[in-house]
């Protein structure tokens, strides 16, 4: 895609960085936010490491 | 620390005391997370929120159920103005630990001021209402709507940015870095802050070159305006002030006399000729009304001699009737002199036609007898030499009549006078007798005396 010179100089692309702004969550969303909250941790991992290496045992 | 397999207490070594375990790699994982949250800490404690937000995240994958951790990540995104993330933050971190748990406080804060929680969740509705219009392609309504967002809820970090990147995308630098520094306040080390702050000091930098970096400028702000100055900026405010003063007076009263006095002295000649032709004006209608007024006093002026006249007239009038009357009684009673004397002050012109009839009839009668009479008188008082009785007669009789006696009575009425030493009378009369019986005794011996006296 050819940019006009002005464009070119800024370091900014207004477009790009406008991708990077998402929209904020509204007080009605907070349930649903917290229910598709991702809980697995380094510990869940841990465990269901152990669990599979006590299954192929 | 418990185990993470049976949930026992764990001791200082590797191995589970109650179900055997290699617990070395979890107490690793345990130790990541507190580390992770003691950096958000101090990040937290310098507002890098940014930063601290990033560790805890990073803290909470390693260990869920750190509750510290989890509470501190809701409370900066509470500052950061994302209250809905806060509330799941310490939502989830209420319901893993329900007792002795500070997300309890926060929660409670939260839903005890229930109309500022409406207000922000207006904000946070009305961002995403300019993030739409910012992806329209509609920059003018979402810097509008943006405006209102950052006012109500100035906590909002990615409220300002949105606004600074419009700014920059719009060519708005000094706004956009109003906005950024608002941000900055909130967040000092963002990382979007810092890149567009950047952005824009190398733009303003662009737009204005001559500005030399190793300037040493301060600026600050005053009310709504930012004063830039010279570091070593001199004021010497009394000198400075007393040395603009006299100049600004200098100035004004240059200003006066050469733009303000004229001016002045013109609208004061225009007046002053204005009066004049007003007083013009008025003298030249007084004289015409002077002059109209004397006309009209001419004019009664007139109408009063001739109304005096009139009545002299009528006065002559019944004068001359009055004589006539006398000289017709005075004929009647034969008395000749009489009537002659009155006949003599009858003037004909203001008798009527018949009235001058009878004066011709009666005057014709007592001129002749009258006239006879006092020719007769004078001339016998010539011839007594007394000529002071005999001018009279006889000058009434010439006034009668020139030619009576054949020119007798003005020859004697000459003589008379001559003889009486008024030679310049008799001159005129002997002139007479030459002029009206030439050849005659009489006109010889009259011009005799005519050349005797010249």
């Amino acid at each position: 895609m050819f940019l006009c010179k002005e464009e070119e100089k800024k370091m900014i692309n207004f477009e790009e960085e406008l991708k990077n702004f998402k929209p904020s969550l509204e007080v009605e969303e907070a349930e649903q936010a917290i229910y598709n909250h991702e809980l697995t941790d380094m510990t869940d991992v841990l465990r269901e490491i152990m669990r599979e290496a006590k299954k192929n045992d | 620390m418990e185990c993470y397999n049976c949930g026992a207490k764990l001791g200082k070594g590797n191995i589970c005391p109650n179900c055997g375990i290699n617990v070395k790699t979890y107490k690793r994982i345990m130790r990541a997370s507190n580390a992770c949250y003691n950096d958000a800490l101090a990040k937290a404690e310098v507002r890098d929120l940014s930063g601290a937000a990033e560790s805890l995240r990073t803290s909470l994958k390693f260990n869920k159920l750190n509750t510290d951790a989890r509470n501190l990540l809701g409370l900066i995104y509470f500052e950061m103005g994302e209250v809905v993330e806060a509330l799941t933050e310490w939502v989830i971190s209420k319901n893993y630990q329900p007792g002795d748990n500070r997300a309890g406080h926060y929660l409670d804060e939260v839903q005890n001021n229930r109309a500022s929680l409406e207000s922000i969740n207006q904000t946070i509705k009305k961002y995403n209402q300019a993030l739409l219009y910012c992806k329209q392609d509609s920059r003018d309504l979402a810097i509008i709507q943006l405006k209102k967002v950052v006012a109500l809820n100035p906590k909002l970090v990615r409220g300002h940015q949105l606004l600074a990147l419009l700014y920059i995308q719009e060519g708005k630098y000094e706004l956009a870095k109003k906005a950024l520094r608002n941000a900055g306040k909130i967040d000092s080390n963002n990382t979007i802050t810092l890149r567009y702050l950047k952005e824009v000091n190398s733009k303003m930098r662009e737009s204005n070159p001559k500005k030399n970096k190793n300037e040493e400028l301060i600026s600050y702000r005053s009310g709504n305006e930012t004063i830039i100055q010279p570091k070593y900026l001199k004021d010497n405010s009394a000198v400075g002030t007393i040395v603009n003063m006299v100049i600004g007076i200098v100035i004004g009263v240059a200003i006066t006399w050469f733009l303000l006095v004229p001016g002045v002295r013109r609208q004061v000649q225009n007046e002053a000729k204005a009066e004049v032709l007003a007083a013009n004006d008025t003298i030249s209608s007084k004289n015409q009304n002077i002059s109209s007024l004397e006309a009209q006093v001419d004019e009664l002026t007139k109408q009063v001699s001739a109304a005096k006249g009139d009545e002299e007239s009528a006065k002559n009038q019944i004068s001359s009737y009055d004589q006539l009357v006398q000289a017709y009684a005075a004929y009647s009673e034969e008395n000749i002199e009489a009537a002659g004397t009155a006949l003599g002050n009858v003037n004909e012109e203001y008798l009527s036609d018949e009235a001058k009839l009878i004066y011709d009839t009666i005057n014709a009668k007592v001129n002749a007898e009258y006239i006879t009479a006092l020719y007769q008188e004078g001339y016998s008082a010539y011839n007594a030499q007394n000529f002071e009785e005999a001018i009279p007669k006889l000058e009434k009789v010439v006034e009668l009549d020139e030619t009576f006696e054949d020119g007798y009575a003005i020859y004697y009425l000459a003589q008379a006078l001559r003889k009486n030493n008024d030679l310049e009378t008799a001159k005129t009369y002997y002139q007479k007798i030459v002029e009206l019986y030439p050849g005659t005794e009489r006109a010889a011996n009259a011009q005799n005396y005519l050349n005797i006296e010249e």
